[in-house]
């Protein structure tokens, strides 16, 4: 490899090489160093393994750094800015072209790993576990930064320099949404090897503590809500810039990045039957071991080629060293699961069938199912293949099928389990808490039958939308009473408030996908400049296009007045782009419903364009809901305000 | 009294459970996810299929959402009834396609192209979505092996 670095090939490619070799250095003793501690207890080798996630850290922000001024000033002698940028982009496409391929997208991973290795050296607790949870996330490192440091280094320099880069994909130069869908997905993607290293630590000690279930449920939460803001936040990208008006495409990699979200879910919540009941805890661990791999397994999706995807970076080598990451893995989780689940030793005895308990198992089984049905179908494909040699793809029915019964099933027992009881709930108690939200939810059917609503799928989400909704409101109504007033409820108990804020967000978002999906009709038009035509009962004239030019491009600005309002969808060609149109769709967003016009097809003199009206009822509610999902998954991190204990004075008499 | 090493308790007996509950239950789950696996999974399935392919083994794909993928002839385009048919080709076998929607100018005569649909009994492929897009890299696929690969490649 020592012919790669030059120094007058190129000056910073050389340097972010040398900084990523460092990291890689410390990364292996720091690996070293941790083990020793473990093995040993010897806390000086512990420090030492801390100290060196310090170094490791300082050396990729370096090489981040210096990729990112390296595409800021247009060097053309590092190959992945010589490969992946150009001179004409404004400067925030170059900002984003660090994430926009394979290289440069490994080494964010590695940048955001080696940052919360930084963040759990500085806030990691000394006790039996920490040189272990330190040694699982060098693991982790070893690998990310081994491959950005090796097989995908975009440091390698070039025999001959370009005057001028390839540029980035246009699909990633067309919508700022590049600027943050990455990097809310890694963080969330990164943020599960935290819990992961610890329990790797808690199976290796065979110790799970108080402060290990505290930890692992922030750090979870943590990685969660970036989760979800990611996953949603990419449906937004699909909606403004695809022109189909759809935001899910039970895409190999969207499924790829909903099957960690599931499962981080149905963990969240079994963790809780482990804080109370001290019991699940092997059930956990497995979880998380699978959580964690599943986020490997979607990078490895992305990256290998072996699935068709509008996602997929280019494959190359990189593919099978991250399935044998992946594999490596599941093998050292499961052995050690295996291996040491049986010291995890559950107490008491199991819940009653109707209890909260079961609830939350019931959900964590739907969960999984969820899980393995998406991974079915996003493999099948492979799977075909390999069998019999046809290429084929799993197209949305399939997914439907399950993915609809399984989410309305979720539905139902998100509304059941905050009214039932821990341990064991009597039928008639249960059946007297149900009494409001069950009328809520027929009579929520009974209105929405009456207006006309028909698809079984729809109505049944509204029921157990307003089932959930009133449940909630009951609850925290007469908790409210008790407790005099909310803040004082919240303050008291932030996660249970948290929690049903974020119910209430999921509702949300069910309600938006159920009506946008069943609802959402489009039609198609080709509008003459100046003459006005009806499409879906309102009048549109075409009354202009325009062409701006950029340096990086031309667009195509079609000025359409529709029903009263003005539209400007656009038609974007990058100089990198070929003849290829990348639309901007032109959105009215609404409370009950989006109209969103896309050109399909534009006259080059200015004559016409074909158009492409959408509406989509409550899609709104998709995007509002993940806030609300978001905000309360936040609230659930502050601490519970304890009663106010008296300070004692001195000489207070110890027995009064 | 003193233990000088951390010795772990032994295993404790578990109590006895009745396993039927656990097992039909998972029975019925697996029952369930069967039925839906394999009752949707093989018609969801969208197999790629050339014309020559197709002509092979009609039946097989009468009626069933498949990926066309060939070349491009005699194409007409009505632009405001946004109506376009064309023939597509595989220098094998030619069927005539029908697509409702706009379509963009990449869209011309030997153009390589992959339609999304389903073949009508009487032998029209009656299209729902148009699959093609071009990069400046793009080459007119000249024999049935690049037919195949631009079906592959296909996003």
């Amino acid at each position: 490899m020592l012919n790669l670095l030059s120094f007058q090939a190129s000056a910073l490619g050389t340097v972010g090489e040398l900084a990523l070799l460092a990291a890689l250095l410390f990364t292996l003793a720091g690996l070293w160093l941790a083990v020793v501690g473990g093995v040993k207890n010897d806390p000086r080798a512990t420090e030492g393994a801390r100290r060196s996630v310090w170094a490791v850290f300082g050396f990729v922000t370096l090489s981040l750094v210096i990729l990112e001024v390296a595409l800021l000033r247009d060097d053309f002698s590092v190959r992945y800015v010589a490969e992946h940028s150009m001179r004409v982009s404004p400067t925030w496409v170059k900002v984003t072209t660090l994430w926009a391929a394979l290289e440069g997208s490994i080494l964010l991973w590695a940048w955001m790993l080696s940052l919360y290795a930084f963040v759990l050296s500085l806030t990691l607790r000394r006790d039996a576990l920490r040189p272990w949870a330190l040694g699982a996330m060098f693991v982790s490192m070893l690998f990310f930064i081994g491959v950005v440091a090796s097989i995908a280094s975009p440091f390698t320099p070039l025999a001959q320099i370009p005057s001028d880069g390839a540029g980035p994909n246009p699909a990633l130069q067309n919508h700022w949404m590049m600027a943050v869908h990455p990097v809310l997905l890694y963080f969330g993607f990164v943020g599960l090897s935290v819990p992961f290293a610890y329990a790797v630590a808690a199976l290796i000690t065979g110790r799970l503590s108080e402060h290990w279930l505290l930890v692992t449920r922030r750090w979870t939460l943590l990685a969660w809500a970036f989760l979800t803001a990611a996953i949603v936040a990419g449906g937004w990208w699909s909606y403004e810039t695809l022109g189909w008006g759809g935001y899910w495409a039970w895409d190999p990699v969207e499924n790829a990045s909903f099957i960690p979200w599931l499962l981080t879910t149905a963990f969240l919540h079994s963790l809780q039957i482990q804080e109370r009941r001290r019991q699940l805890k092997a059930w956990n661990i497995w979880l998380i071991v699978l959580s964690y791999s599943s986020t490997v397994l979607g990078t490895f999706l992305n990256r290998s080629g072996i699935v068709q995807s509008v996602h997929a970076f280019s494959n190359g080598p990189v593919g099978a060293v991250f399935l044998g990451f992946l594999a490596f893995l599941l093998i050292a989780g499961i052995a050690l699961a295996a291996w040491r689940s049986p010291y995890l030793r559950d107490e008491g005895t199991p819940a009653a069938p109707l209890s909260r308990e079961s609830a939350y198992l019931a959900g964590n089984w739907l969960f999984l199912v969820f899980s393995a049905m998406v991974l079915l179908g996003t493999l099948f494909p492979v799977l075909v293949e390999a069998a019999t040699g046809k290429k084929t793809s799993v197209g949305a029915p399939f997914f439907d099928a399950f993915a609809i019964p399984l989410g309305l099933g979720l539905l139902f027992l998100m509304g059941v389990g905050p009214l039932l009881p821990w341990r064991r709930a009597t039928g008639e108690r249960l059946m007297g808490a149900l009494k409001i939200p069950g009328g809520a939810g027929l009579l929520a059917l009974v209105v929405g039958f009456a207006a006309g609503l028909r698809s079984v799928g729809v109505l049944l989400t509204l029921a157990l939308a307003a089932y959930n909704v009133a449940g909630l409101v009951v609850l925290t109504l007469r908790a409210t009473k008790e407790r005099g007033s909310f803040l004082a409820l919240y303050r008291e108990q932030p996660r249970r408030q948290g929690a049903h804020l974020a119910h209430l967000g999921l509702v949300v978002l069910a309600l938006g996908v159920a009506f946008s999906t069943a609802y959402k009709s489009s039609a198609e038009i080709t509008l003459n400049k100046g003459q006005p035509v009806t499409i879906a009962g309102k009048t549109a004239v075409l009354e202009g296009l325009e062409r701006r030019t950029y340096p990086y491009g031309t667009s195509a600005v079609a000025t359409v007045t529709l029903g009263g309002q003005t539209y400007m969808p656009r038609s974007n060609l990058y100089v990198n782009g070929g003849n290829t149109l990348y639309p901007t769709p032109s959105v009215r967003y609404g409370l009950f419903g989006d109209s969103y016009l896309v050109t399909t097809n534009l006259d080059p003199a200015g004559g016409w364009a074909s158009v492409r009206l959408i509406s989509s009822p409550l899609v709104s509610w998709i995007w509002v809901g993940m806030l609300i999902i978001v905000a309360g998954a936040s609230l659930t991190l502050a601490t519970p305000k304890l009663a106010v204990r008296q300070a004692v004075g001195a000489g207070a008499v110890a027995a009064d | 009294m003193n233990s000088t090493s951390s010795t772990l308790l032994p295993q404790a007996r578990r109590r006895k459970r009745n396993p039927w509950p656990a097992v039909l239950g998972g029975a019925l789950l697996a029952a369930i996810l069967g039925f839906i696996v394999f009752g949707n999974l093989s018609k969801s399935l969208e197999y790629f299929v050339t014309p020559t392919e197709y002509k092979a083994q009609s039946s097989e794909y009468v009626g069933r959402t498949i990926r066309l993928g060939g070349l491009v002839k005699s194409a007409h385009y009505d632009r405001e009834s946004l109506k376009l048919s064309f023939t597509v080709t595989d220098y094998g076998a030619s069927y005539p396609v029908s697509y409702q929607g706009a379509v963009s100018d990449l869209f011309k005569e030997n153009q390589g192209v992959v339609v999304r649909g389903a073949f009508t009994p009487a032998g029209v492929f009656q299209a729902n979505e148009l699959l093609v897009k071009h990069s400046e890299e793009y080459r007119v696929p000249t024999s049935q092996a690049d037919i195949k690969s631009m079906l592959k490649d296909t996003k």
